[in-house]
């Protein structure tokens, strides 16, 4: 979405009309969904986390610069959405019906039913790994690998520091290895 | 890390995030170091493999606006009934206590009113009770 489109729709949204809202959370929650999904590990929790997190930004818009672009302050919303249904225990990271809601993305023109299955069941493994490596871990890499953000789009949702986001995912990245080797996953 | 380059350096050359000046160093750090370039190649390979997960949600139709327009709107209602609920009480007992009408009238209308809201209050009252044993109260729809 266009910044000014963008801007003018939060601008007539803290006027207080909700109609303006629905291009907003259509154009957000795309991306909104992945990253919950990275977090929480399962549909039913990341949707929960997704609409709690529009929720909470209607009420926080008042309060919101207009000098600011909306989505790594929504993205931020929704971060701490999911770590604090984490950390209620209402919600586990679970990938128990991960598999069955989601197309992963084709790895190349793979025909071969041997490699499908070998992807799969690497892919199985890394999301193993990623349920272990623990929530602050997962979250950057989910923000980087996963949704391609730029480090400072990264550092503006953690709320760290620019130079902070490439130390923490050199920690995030070793844990991972540290786990993958746990489970004896082969990498070079 | 060697010496030249350091870990934060190794994954801003990694994810293209350093200016060219220092790629040129870290590349040239690359071709003398055995060591570094390994752990570049495995932080590389996992990186192609977490992008690969890269996922986009079957129902991805299926627009969450609806649930939240619900919950924006709804507590605006509330308020808005409320509001004319509490001026159409106001009124009421004004009226009730002021108006020249029969005793039995008002004992009548009353106990209408009195019973309405002794209802209502054990309902909500049973509802509250029966959510504070339930089971399933944190599991969302």
């Amino acid at each position: 979405m266009q910044t000014e489109v963008e801007r003018e729709l939060i601008k007539q949204c803290k006027a207080g009309g909700p109609q303006f809202y629905e291009p907003i959370v259509r154009a957000y929650e795309g991306a909104g969904l992945r990253l919950a999904l990275g977090m929480m590990g399962n549909a039913e929790d990341a949707r929960d986390a997704l609409q709690n997190a529009f929720v909470k930004a209607w009420h926080s818009l008042p309060r919101f610069d207009l000098k600011r672009p909306f989505g790594p302050w929504f993205f931020q919303i929704l971060r701490n959405q999911c770590r604090d249904m984490l950390r209620s225990r209402q919600a586990r990271f679970s990938r128990e019906t991960l598999d069955e809601r989601l197309d992963s993305r084709p790895a190349g023109d793979e025909s071969d039913p041997e490699a499908i299955h070998r992807r799969a069941v690497a892919r199985d493994v890394l999301w193993q790994a990623l349920e272990r490596v623990g929530t602050e871990h997962r979250e950057v890499l989910v923000l980087k690998e996963l949704q391609g953000f730029r480090y400072s789009e990264i550092a503006e949702i953690l709320d760290i520091p620019d130079g902070t986001v490439a130390s923490r995912l050199y920690h995030a990245r070793l844990a991972l290895k540290a786990v993958l080797e746990e489970m004896n996953a082969e990498y070079p | 890390m060697t010496r030249d380059v350091s870990h934060d350096q190794l994954m801003r050359f990694m994810d293209g995030e350093l200016p060219p000046a220092e790629r040129q160093q870290v590349s040239d750090a690359l071709k003398g170091s055995a060591e570094l370039k390994r752990q570049l190649v495995l932080f590389e390979a996992m990186k192609r493999d977490l992008q690969e997960l890269s996922f986009t949600p079957v129902h991805a139709g299926d627009s969450v606006w609806n649930q939240v327009t619900v919950r924006i709107t709804r507590p605006v209602g509330w308020v808005i009934f409320l509001a004319g609920a509490l001026v159409w009480i106001v009124y009421g007992a004004w009226v009730y206590f002021t108006s020249s009408i029969d005793m039995w009238e008002k004992l009548a209308t009353g106990a209408v009113v009195t019973g309405l809201v002794t209802l209502l209050a054990t309902v909500i009252w049973e509802r509250y009770k029966v959510w504070l044993t339930d089971p399933y109260k944190g599991v969302h729809r």
